[in-house]
Formats: C-alpha cells, structure tokens, sequence
C-alpha cells in the first residue's frame, strides 16, 4: 500500500488521530488517488498531522472549518476542475465548538464537501481543555474534578438533522468499516460528515499502546456507537454482541480515576440509554422527503 | 472617443461607438458593478446595513444570469466570508466580497490570513461607525482598522469613484509586484446610497484592461502540488521575511497603483489625481487640507470659496491609505506653512489626533522644513459635515499658516459644549 502520510509525524506516540488520518489518506489515495483531491483545515492537534501527508493543502486558522474548504469548492466549479474533491478535517473543538457555526453554514448550504472530524474528546493541542465532546465526568485542565454541566454534545445526529446526503461516525478500532464509509461518501456529492472517534493517550492519560484497544471498548461500551445516516436512513454499524461495562472502558484512563462508584453509575445509565435512543432510530428515516 | 471627466465639475459625454454607458447609480450599486465589470468569480458575502445593497445587486446579477461565470456564496456569518474569500482565492479564483463597520471586525482574524498568504481578494467596505458608540451612519475606523493587516487602502469619494476603483483595485492587487489584498472604502449613505450619474465602461475593454485571474505562485491544484503553499501554524522560521516581502510589496504597490490610473485613464478617460493623492489648488498654497472619501467633495467646494476670497489654500485628497503616499506628500507640502488633516476616524489615547494625523505627522517628521500640522476630529459616529464644518477648519489651518503657530494640535470640531 502506497502511503500518503510520510515517516514520522509531528503528533504523540499513540494518537488516535495520526491512525485516523493515515487509514483515511490511503483510502482515498486507493479510490480516486491523491493527485485528485484538496485538503483542507487542521485536524487533530491543530493541523500537527497534515503536516506529513503528501496532499496539496492550505489552512486557516482551525476556527475557520468548512469556509475555506467552501471557498477552494467554489473556485474548482467556477474553474470547471470538479474532478477534484475537497476533504477537510477538523478537530473536536475546531468543528464542534469555535467552528460550529460555520460547519452547520456549510451544511446548510449542503457545500460540495467531505468533512472528517477527529474526535479527541478535548482541546489537546493547547494542553487538553474541556470541549463539547468531553465525556461527563472526564477530567481536563478546566474540568479539573471532572465535567459535570452536561453530556457530550451529540454531533452525528446534529448534522443527521440539516439533512446532508451523508453522516457517520467511525473508529480507529474498525478500520474496515471507517474505510467502507470514507468510500461511499467520497462517491456522493454535497456535505458529507465523519465524525471519528480517537484516543488521545497524552490527553486521556492511558498507556499509549492501548489506543486502538481503548476505542473499541469504547464502541462494545456504548460510549461511542458506530452508526451511519444515508439520506436520512439510520443504520448502527456495528452492533456489540454483549455489551460491556463502561468501568471497563473507564478503568484504563486515568482521566476518569477520581470517578465515584455513583459517578460511574451515571455514565453507565448515560451510555445505555443513548444506546437504545439509537436502537429506536435504526432503519428509520429521519430525512423529511418530497416523493 | 472615451469620455473627459475632470474634478472642475465638467463631465464628458459619452462619444463614439464604444459600449460603455451612463447609469443612475450609488455607491454600493457602483461597487457591486465594478465586481461585475471585473469578472468576480467567487463572491461570498454576508448583508449589514449600509452595505446591504451591495450584497442583493450582485445576487440579482448571478441568479438572472448576467454573471454567467460566477459562484454567489451565501455564508452564516462575516468571519465565514473572509474564510470562503481565502479558500476561493487560494483555489485560483478571482474574488469579491464587502461588508462593514462589525462584520468587517467580525472578519478579523481572516483578514489577516488573507493578507499574510498573499490573496488578492478585493473587499469593498462600506463605511460605518464601529459600535460603541455606534451608528448605521459612517465614519471610517471600520476600514482604518486594517491598517496594519497589510492590505491596500483606496478611498473614493463618490459612486463614480467606487466603480473605477473597484475595477482597478483587481489590477493592482493581481500584479505580481503586488499580490495583496485590498479595500476600496466610501462612506455609507453619504456616497454609499448617494445615486449620482455614472459611467460604466464597455465590459469588452474592461476585459481587456483586465485579464482573468492566474496567480502566479499559489496554486492549490493537485498536479501542479510543488507550488503549493501551506499555510497551518509553523515555527515562522521565515516570518520575518514575509513581513519584508509583504512591506516591499506595499512599496511595489505606490507604483503600480499610479500606473494602473494612468492606464484606465487612457483607456476610459477618468483619473484620480496621480492614483495615490490627488491634488486640488495646491499652487503657491501657505494652507493645505488632506481628506479623505466623501469629506473631499465638500472641501473642494470650501476651497474654491476661500481661493475667490483671496485666501491661499489648497487640497489634497488622500486617494491611498496604504500604501501610505509618503514621498507624494513630502512633496506636496513643500512650502506650504500648515496642514490640517481631517480625520473621519477615532483612536482615543493616540499620540495626537486620529489616525489620519498620526500617519501624515510620521510621514512629515524627517522634514527638515515642515509645516505645521493640525489634526481635525470630524464627522464621527455618522454625524454629517457640513460645509460650515469644513469652512471652520479651514480657516483654521489658514490662520496657523498666517500666525505661523497653531493654537491646538488637535480640535475637536463638532463637539457639544465645552472641551474639559
């Protein structure tokens, strides 16, 4: 396999998000070839991993998700060069916080874009800052006895909800699945958004040879489930045979460690009823129609 | 034969067989005609009052189809704009957008990302009070607040004015010596809603005085990945240089600018002084007033008055904000005993007056015969200048070049009530 992302890379030994962008590049270098696509934005860590990868790219500053992204798409339909594709990524706080507004803009006005979010569950670049995607009771540098306003704010049913052609979410832990959907959304046209899951050993404060292990127990958890919205039809990826406890998945990171048993409790009673909010949705169409 | 149009107040008519054609037009009408005239690709752009005009004329001309080969973009927001504005720009599209007063704030920190990767993005900003104190109606810090930003500053004082800069502002930005970003800015409602007769210049020799877009080193085109630019958070090893590349093309730039008003005079018959400052009754002047935008039309009315009263007084209109006209204005002011620089503009705390002052003091410093300068704070938070207002700080810059001292450095001309 012909890599895109060159030796080395700028991130921590074990991040989430440099596996992340390396199964992702090589997707697409494998179905439309690299020499075929623009990237754009940062990514996980502030753009530390576009950095390596041998793509033509250009980035503003990482609160300007899906603007320039929308600009470099205007330009290609104007210059008739739509044979090129647009990618751009994001961080958690990039798209889910600062750039919000503009992610849900782009959405709205369905942009010719593939929009990946590398979630990392804080702000890690600056030194692990809480974002909306920190789980509750996660500690941080600005949650240092862990969050406890609200929940992680549900990002794939946020966008399920402007009615894009396509959302999902994707784990380094399935890489076949993450590729399957990297696939389809490349073959579609108008917004398309990946929300993927990716441990942060530095931030998350676990050993940072058990990065893949950590995000699949996160998906046999329910902490973080796999699911897909095509057109507005809910479909769970990949559905645990037994679910396991979120102790688990909580016990190997350290940033959970002064969790209460009654704290644990919560998330617990937080990751299965958000599985079977999901369970309700599947096969069902969320996507208003007019046929 | 192009038409004649001189500031004595004598307008051409149009002659011959060419196609341009006179309209009734403000200045956002003009701005976005100019953004039309010039091919703008790309236009992503978000409504403010006074701006708002702008905005809806150039969705009319792309959905009716009278802009065939541009993309109108709609974002949620200004900061969205300038975003668009750089991606569109680095994809190799020629792009337009305007705003003002706080979405041109809002724009910020991407107007600084547009500048720093070298983006000839073209923005028309239609002058507003920047909130607090606040109004619709203009002054001009909205735009002035990019002065360290490193784009290119024109000012215009009418809709006549703002359609040739536009137009002219692609030029000068696209010149390889250039590669910059740039304002053309005029005052809201004063010329922003202001309709005056204006001739439109045949689209086929606009085409000509102005080629499509190519730039020349930025390309984001996968084929073509080794003039790629990157622009993610590095180390700045070579920050500074790109500082110095970008104050050498600010240099460049006093020189393509007057090249470019020499050129569209010839080819359309109208010209801006020598493109960066023009000048008016300047001959054997002891007294000088600098304006900028709108303020410029009255004042020229005010000096004509005082010239027929004898008085020896004369005006310059600062056309270029940056690249700031240093050497023009030099040599302008020699043996002129004061200056007055009338400042539409606040910058509370300043080392003396607004913004206008500063930088024409700064200019004048290393003069080793200067005149004095007097800085006029007038017009701010939209109040109107009337020629009264502008009469009173004549008189006052002619009776420091009488004296030979100034009373004050700085007055405060419309002010209610006593000064503290």
């Amino acid at each position: 396999m012909t890599e895109v992302r060159l030796p080395g890379h700028a991130l921590c030994p074990g991040c989430g998000g440099a596996i992340a962008e390396r199964i992702i590049y090589n997707t697409i270098n494998e179905t439309i070839g690299k020499d075929k696509v623009i990237h754009y934005g940062g990514g996980v860590c502030a753009s530390g991993g576009m950095r390596n990868a041998e793509l033509s790219s250009f980035g503003l500053h990482l609160s300007g998700q899906a603007t320039g992204s929308t600009g470099i798409s205007h330009a290609l339909k104007v210059r008739n060069r739509t044979d090129i594709k647009v990618i751009e990524f994001g961080g958690d706080g990039g798209t889910c916080d600062i750039g919000f507004a503009k992610i849900s803009g782009a959405a709205e006005r369905n942009e010719n874009i593939l929009h990946f979010t590398m979630d990392n569950e804080a702000y890690m670049n600056t030194g692990i800052q809480k974002s909306s995607q920190t789980p509750w009771g996660a500690w941080t540098t600005t949650t240092p006895i862990g969050r406890h306003d609200n929940f992680k704010k549900d990002m794939v049913m946020i966008m399920a909800y402007h009615f894009i052609p396509y959302v999902a979410s994707a784990s380094i832990a399935y890489p076949a699945d993450l590729k399957n959907k990297v696939k389809k959304a490349l073959d579609m046209e108008g917004f398309r958004y990946i929300h993927v899951f990716a441990p942060c050993p530095t931030g998350w404060r676990h050993d940072s040879a058990k990065t893949v292990e950590i995000a699949r127990l996160a998906v046999q958890s329910g902490m973080f489930n796999l699911v897909e919205v095509d057109n507005g039809n809910v479909k769970i990826s990949v559905k645990p045979k037994e679910r396991l406890p979120v102790a688990e998945y909580l016990g190997y990171q350290r940033r959970f460690r002064h969790l209460t048993e009654e704290q644990t409790k919560t998330i617990q009673k937080y990751s299965d009823n958000s599985w079977e909010r999901l369970l309700s949705l599947d096969g069902t169409l969320i996507r208003p129609h007019t046929n | 034969m192009p038409s004649q149009s001189n500031r004595d107040g004598k307008r051409g008519i149009i002659g011959g067989n060419n196609m341009s054609k006179r309209m009734l037009l403000d200045g956002n009408h003009a701005a976005a005609w100019s953004a039309r005239l010039a091919k703008a690709q790309v236009i992503p752009i978000y409504p403010i009052t006074p701006q708002t005009e702008c905005c809806t004329q150039l969705s009319e001309f792309v959905e009716h189809g009278e802009m065939p080969w541009a993309s109108y973009v709609t974002p949620e927001s200004e900061h969205a704009v300038m975003g668009i504005a750089c991606g569109a720009s680095a994809g190799g599209a020629r792009v337009f957008t305007s705003s003002a007063a706080q979405g041109v704030v809002f724009m910020e920190e991407n107007i600084w990302i547009a500048a720093g990767n070298r983006l000839p993005i073209v923005m028309c900003i239609v002058n507003r009070a920047i909130a607090n104190p606040g109004s619709l109606r203009p002054d001009c810090n909205d735009s002035l607040l990019q002065r360290d930003a490193g784009w290119i500053q024109l000012y215009c004082e009418d809709a006549q004015d703002a359609l040739d800069t536009g137009i002219q502002m692609f030029k000068i930005c696209e010149d390889e010596r250039v590669y910059l970003p740039g304002i053309f800015a005029f005052e809201g409602y004063v010329v922003g809603h202001c309709a005056i007769p204006v001739e439109l210049p045949d689209p086929e020799e606009v085409d000509d005085f102005l080629p499509p877009y190519k730039h020349k080193f930025i390309s984001l085109d996968p084929e073509l990945r080794k003039y790629t630019t990157t622009t993610t958070p590095r180390r700045g090893e070579f920050g500074t240089e790109r500082v110095y590349q970008m104050q050498v093309a600010m240099e460049n730039a006093k020189k393509v600018i007057k090249e470019v008003n020499e050129d569209y005079a010839k080819r359309f018959g109208r010209k801006y002084g020598n493109g960066l400052i023009e000048k008016y009754r300047c001959e054997d002047a002891d007294a000088l007033l600098i304006t900028m935008g709108s303020i410029t039309g009255t004042a020229r009315k005010i000096v004509d008055d005082l010239r027929e009263e004898g008085e020896p007084i004369g005006l310059v209109k600062l056309r270029s904000f940056r690249p700031f006209p240093t050497e023009d204005l030099r040599e302008a002011v020699k043996g002129v005993k004061a200056v007055g620089f009338v400042d539409r503009n606040r910058s509370p705390g300043s080392s003396g007056g607004g913004i206008g002052r500063i930088e024409t003091a700064n200019a004048l410093y290393s003069l080793t015969e200067k005149p004095l300068l007097l800085g006029f704070f007038v017009g701010l938070v939209g109040r109107d200048v009337m020629p009264g207002d502008v009469r009173f700080i004549a008189e006052k810059v002619l009776k420091a070049a009488e004296t030979g001292k100034a009373e004050k450095d700085t007055y405060w001309v419309q002010l209610k009530g006593e000064e503290i």
